[in-house]
């Protein structure tokens, strides 16, 4: 006999249970939808945080004043480390210091508490933003100490709701600002809501707002440096690291640290990857127990099918033949959940990447795997029946009426 | 005709077989010195006692027996469903007593039809298909199997009902579509168990008159039964009590004498 008629005979057979064939299904659809889903939720959570860590710019490496195990923090990271990076790195493409303050920014009867963040030129360009009205500070602005803010879009809305900004004036520390430009939105990055800032020239921070704080320059909150490139990122953080030591004169320890996004995202990705591992092990263990129903059915259906296989036997079927027939039948059942899981699972997917913000993605890979392993599944649990069905003695099998 | 079976009791020869003709026919079964013993130790159970028999080609013999004489356990091994634990079982001048699973299920398939007191259809498939299933395990083509099928069924009086399923079907319809899965593989013997124990009396006319006219075709036919009626109308009786032959060529006239004893 060979393997067509098998699986024509196996077919046959399952169109005839149609009820049992689905519920033995069931489990298996159930594992594989669930694998699917999970798995693809898992990587919209990823793809989520890579976003958020992409919306600060691309690689960016953060300068920012202290040690990593200091509890002070040193007031030693001044512009003019920003100018140093900026002109003496070769693999820094830009630089933007910045300070950050609090501040309330009043116009007309509005007031409202916000962060201020005194800004250079290149700002824009290092953390990847747009301005959507007007410009961005530019040099001049800080040569004069000028009294310009732009400021973020939903800023803008909470304080000029429909009206133009551009040219209107708002009070900032008992200092009236001129509205220059607005921001496009950029949407939250790990808790801040980067539309809600206003930006002023770092020089007018420093030294109409801040004061001089610290004795070695203007002090800034960080720096923002972009590399050139994803290659350069590293051998960035190596320059600035040498070049921000001879300029402190450290011989000991560090007074800054100089943080890659690489280092972050490494972080979120093994949160991430955990957190997808967690998941597919929960479906995995699903479509574990979804083969274990599937051998449990089979077992049923072997001893409901007594008559049937003792005679078969009878009339000429080999052990073998009674073997492959019900090993097929099994990974029929299973290869078929597996597909039917797999279009549950990329619709649920899809419902989900629809209605909530994960783009959750439906991973060809995965679908690959879960519908080999619900396959593979079907054959490991359907043996076991199937051997106890092709041992079966004839005599027995036929007179167990 | 010779002494081959019996031991201690008078042989009952055939009485319309003219031994010239019949010496010469082709012997189907051949069992010598068969026993079957199950279990092990103090727990063995011996069904079968040195039983030697003999059936030739065209000859239409039912085996009969109180339960427990060793009919069943002699039938089985006819059938090669079951292998005598010593002894020697020829069929068709093959020795099959101690071949593997898989070349005793070639030799039912190939050389043996079976039919069955409970039919045993399978109930999913019309009465063709289950008449075509012998030929899937047999690998004839597709076409062929067609053919052969309704030969056989047409030759039970079914060519009717074809597509039927089982559920459809009369019981005596039933074995009879039982009757053309044991014949379509064109088999040297068809082993009969009982075949007319799930049927009332009328239908068990229309099927024994089926194997009458399958023997008068020259189809070998052994038969196990325990209706005296049906046996009457076969052509030899053997008789089995304790796990031995008690005669093999018992006349249908003689069944009251034998069984009362």
């Amino acid at each position: 006999m060979d393997i067509f008629e098998s699986v024509k005979m196996a077919i046959s057979t399952l169109a005839a249970n149609r009820l049992r064939s689905s519920l033995t299904m069931l489990g298996i659809v159930i594992g594989n939808a669930s694998v699917i889903a999970l798995v693809g939720v898992g990587q919209g959570v990823q793809n989520m945080a890579n976003r958020q860590f992409g919306s600060l710019g691309t690689n960016v490496l953060f300068v920012v004043p202290g040690s990593r195990n200091a509890t002070e923090k040193p007031k030693t990271l001044v512009l003019k480390d920003a100018e140093a990076i900026a002109t003496q790195v070769p693999s820094v493409k830009a630089v933007a210091p910045e300070i950050d303050r609090r501040e309330l920014v009043t116009y007309r009867d509005k007031r409202t508490y916000t962060s201020v963040i005194g800004a250079t030129p290149p700002y824009p360009s290092v953390r990847d933003f747009d301005v959507a009205q007007g410009r961005f500070l530019t040099d001049l602005d800080l040569k004069r100490n000028a009294e310009v803010i732009v400021i973020g879009s939903d800023l803008d809305q909470r304080l000029f709701g429909d009206r133009n900004p551009i040219g209107q004036q708002v009070w900032l520390n008992n200092l009236s600002f001129q509205v220059i430009g607005v921001m496009a939105s950029k949407g939250s990055s790990l808790g801040t809501n980067q539309d809600d800032a206003a930006y002023i020239p770092i020089t007018t921070m420093s030294n109409r707002i801040v004061g001089w704080t610290s004795p070695y320059g203007t002090e800034v909150t960080y720096i923002s440096v972009s590399a050139k490139n994803k290659a350069s990122i590293d051998s960035a953080q190596f320059q600035i690291t040498n070049l921000l030591r001879l300029r402190h004169r450290i011989i000991g320890e560090d007074d800054f640290t100089v943080d890659s996004q690489k280092s972050m995202l490494a972080v979120v990705d093994a949160i991430t990857v955990g957190l997808t591992l967690l998941l597919a092990a929960i479906a995995g263990i699903s479509l574990l127990v979804g083969g274990i129903g599937i051998m449990n059915i089979m077992l049923v259906s072997v001893s409901e099918r007594t008559h049937e296989i003792g005679l078969r036997k009878a009339i000429g079927a080999t052990q073998q033949d009674i073997l492959i027939q019900f090993i097929i039948e099994a990974v029929i059942l299973s290869s078929l959940g597996g597909l039917l899981g797999t279009i549950f699972g990329a619709g649920g997917i899809l419902l989900i990447g629809a209605v909530t913000p994960l783009q959750a993605a439906v991973a060809p890979l995965v679908i690959v795997v879960a519908v080999s392993v619900s396959g593979g599944i079907g054959l490991f649990f359907g043996v076991v029946p199937a051997r106890r069905a092709a041992q079966l003695d004839p005599i027995v099998a036929l007179r167990s009426a | 005709m010779s002494n081959q079976t019996s031991h201690q009791f008078p042989v009952y020869s055939h009485p319309n077989a003219a031994s010239t003709v019949h010496e010469q026919k082709p012997v189907i079964v051949r069992l010598e010195n068969v026993c079957k013993i199950y279990g092990f130790g103090e727990t063995a159970v011996q069904a079968l006692a040195d039983v030697s028999l003999m059936v030739e080609q065209g000859e239409y013999c039912a085996i009969m027996g109180a339960s427990g004489s060793g009919k069943s356990t002699g039938m089985n091994i006819i059938g090669c469903l079951d292998r005598p634990t010593t002894g020697h079982y020829y069929l068709d001048n093959l020795d099959v007593a101690q071949l593997g699973d898989t070349e005793l299920a070639r030799i039912r398939n190939l050389k043996l039809g079976f039919v069955f007191q409970q039919f045993h259809l399978l109930p999913q498939l019309s009465a063709l298909e289950n008449v075509m299933l012998p030929m899937v395990y047999a690998g004839v083509k597709t076409a062929e199997r067609r053919e052969r099928a309704v030969a056989a069924l047409t030759r039970v009086g079914l060519e009717n009902r074809l597509h039927n399923k089982p559920n459809q079907l009369s019981g005596g319809q039933q074995q009879r579509v039982a009757i053309a899965r044991a014949i379509v593989n064109r088999p040297v013997l068809l082993l009969a168990d009982e075949p007319t124990g799930a049927l009332d009396s009328h239908t068990t006319q229309e099927v024994m008159q089926i194997f009458k006219e399958l023997n008068a075709s020259g189809i070998t036919i052994v038969m196990v039964t325990h209706e005296s009626e049906v046996a009457r109308q076969t052509q030899r009786i053997v008789w089995f009590r304790d796990g031995q032959v008690l005669h093999s060529h018992l006349l249908p006239e003689d069944i009251a004498q034998v069984a009362s004893l």
